[in-house]
């Protein structure tokens, strides 16, 4: 699949705010399969709005938004094989555990067996809070749960909007390992937004908002 | 997992108020409903119970009636307007003697010297409630059957007797007594044996045949004298409320039971309409509080619904489980005022059965119930979708 923005504008920016845009405005921006992508701005410039309307949880933009040149009024069934989304909010859900949470995604695919996702809790140095709630974690904890629980399905795209904002050096390190394995094994393409330039993944193209 | 996080957005007691101001409803209503149509028989139909058509009205006697007496007759106008009424069948006009009248009878071992002044009336064989071969009259025998109301038997009996000491007296001893009577009028008279044949429940008057009191009243009575005070009315059905607004408009007064059971049944199904309005606000205050309770419920995890639909699960598998639980409480609360309201028609039934020659109707609660579920189960459920797809897709 491959996702081609066409004078992409939030309705709630001027013009002027944006002039200076690699993917405003810009007549034709193409995202390609298994390409990396960092998206690159300042707080306020519109990088969550960005992933949002690419994954279809906002409409607020002007231009058009084609996937395999077709442009969808309601993005929701790329959400399931498609297009993946680590939200800068998580998104989790604070009543369900760190497991809970990873498989209330992984059972509308049935992607990845416990066995995996036991596997993975435990990479990222939650195997401890495996059975703890969600609203008991850290920040940093709960972005490593969002995290996996986005690598919980099958996906063409993976969307991460300022993934490691709440990292270590060392947990962004196993992280990044993680998602790189992913993104490989299923030859996909990885969109991020970051506010300065990132170093733990090979972007193929870099475009400053 | 979608279970347990959905579980814990639902408020309990909301729930059970729901189901049980459901139940109490959905029973009021099944029970007035059946109700009304298991004596609708007994109410509209001709049964052994009611099965008069007939009732006698005259004008309400007023103060200024007893000093001008015409006002008491019916004129022609008022009669023609009667006969008008859709309600009206048949009526018939009550013959009274223009003749003088005198009882005598001469003192013998069971009965004592009397001598009275009388009146007399007739009205059409087929609204007279006795039955006897006596009650015929044929010029060529001096013979006059007389039929009295059975209220001055017990006027007699139970008042005048027991005062003055005189011995009761029997309807079978009253039909064995003969005395005279002696018409006269147009300067002439005539004498006449005569006995009291049978006792009216409905005309409150002396009758005697209607043949016998044209022929008399030709002979003996005062030209041009006989006035209508009374009119016997055949209604098409009695039950007809319109019937009673009429007579009240008028100013005439009916003498007849059937009527008060006309009011009864005017004032039974205003009372069983009351139930069954209060019994629809209870279901539609019911159904508002759940759909209200719902709402709340929806808007108050809206961001627990969207994330849901952010990561993947539809509106519709989000509101399958809303959709579940008020289906089953519904359901659960309908089938409970099923049972309950059956119950409680197996316990009036065994009453009206034993009071009543009666056949039982149709039970229709299932069939209400199964409309009330149908009805309810596809409101909610289009609801329940419609406000869960506003809240995730704005």
């Amino acid at each position: 699949m491959q996702i081609e923005l066409k004078n992409i504008k939030p309705t709630y920016m001027s013009d002027a705010e944006i002039s200076a845009s690699d993917v405003y405005l810009r007549e034709n921006v193409l995202f390609v399969k298994s390409e990396k992508y960092l998206i690159k701005a300042n707080s306020g410039h519109g990088k969550t709005s960005i992933l949002n309307f690419i994954y279809g949880s906002s409409t607020n933009f002007d231009g058009q938004i084609n996937y395999n040149k077709i442009t969808y009024e309601n993005t929701f069934d790329l959400r399931k094989t498609k297009i993946s989304y680590v939200f800068q909010d998580f998104k989790l859900f604070p009543n369900l555990t760190v497991f809970e949470n990873i498989q209330l995604k992984n059972t509308l695919t049935n992607y990845k067996t416990d066995e995996e996702i036991d596997s993975l809790i435990k990479q990222v140095l939650l195997g401890h809070k495996k059975d703890s709630l969600v609203k008991k974690l850290s920040l940093g904890q709960k972005q490593r749960v969002a995290i996996l629980r986005a690598l919980c399905q099958p996906f063409e795209f993976l969307l991460l909007d300022e993934p490691f904002s709440h990292l270590d050096k060392e947990n962004i390190k196993i992280i990044s390992n993680i998602i790189n394995q992913e993104i490989k094994k299923q030859n996909a393409s990885l969109i991020m937004t970051s506010l300065g330039e990132a170093y733990f993944f090979d972007f193929d193209k870099v475009l400053n908002l | 997992m979608l279970l347990k996080l959905q579980k814990r957005t639902l408020v309990i007691s909301q729930i059970i108020g729901y189901a049980l101001t459901l139940l109490i409803g959905v029973t009021i209503i099944l029970v007035t409903t059946q109700f009304f149509f298991d004596i609708k028989p007994l109410l509209f139909k001709q049964t052994n119970v009611f099965k008069s058509k007939s009732a006698i009205i005259s004008k309400n006697i007023s103060i200024f009636k007893t000093i001008d007496k015409e006002k008491i007759y019916f004129t022609n106008e008022e009669i023609i307007d009667l006969k008008n009424q859709p309600f009206i069948k048949n009526i018939s006009n009550f013959n009274s003697a223009t003749f003088k009248i005198n009882a005598y009878s001469k003192k013998t071992d069971s009965v004592p010297a009397f001598y009275t002044d009388l009146f007399f009336e007739s009205i059409p064989d087929k609204y007279i409630d006795v039955e006897t071969d006596e009650w015929k009259w044929n010029n060529s025998l001096d013979f006059i059957p007389i039929i009295i109301p059975e209220n001055y038997l017990n006027l007699y009996n139970f008042g005048f007797a027991e005062s003055q000491g005189l011995p009761v007296l029997s309807k079978n001893t009253i039909t064995q007594i003969e005395f005279n009577i002696q018409i006269s009028g147009n300067h002439k008279s005539k004498d006449y044996k005569s006995k009291i044949v049978g006792f009216s429940n409905k005309v409150n008057s002396i009758l005697v045949p209607e043949e016998f009191l044209s022929w008399a009243n030709k002979e003996y009575g005062r030209i041009n004298e006989n006035k209508i005070s009374r009119i016997l009315i055949e209604f098409n059905n009695p039950t007809d409320k319109t019937i009673l607004k009429y007579f009240n408009e008028n100013n005439y007064s009916i003498n007849k039971d059937k009527l008060e059971f006309s009011k009864l049944v005017f004032f039974f199904k205003a009372a069983l309409i009351f139930v069954f309005i209060i019994a629809i606000i209870i279901i539609v205050l019911s159904v508002s509080f759940v759909l209200l309770s719902l709402n709340l419920i929806l808007q108050k995890n809206k961001e627990l619904l969207l994330n849901l639909y952010n990561i993947g699960y539809s509106y519709k598998r989000i509101s399958k489980f809303y959709q579940v639980i008020i289906s089953s409480i519904t359901l659960i609360s309908i089938i409970t005022g099923l049972i309950i309201s059956n119950l409680i028609r197996q316990y009036y039934l065994t009453k009206i059965v034993d009071l009543f020659d009666f056949t039982v109707t149709h039970n229709m609660t299932y069939m209400f119930g199964l409309l009330l579920i149908i009805l309810l189960v596809l409101v909610y459920n289009m609801l329940l979708i419609r406000n869960i797809k506003k809240i995730v897709i704005p």
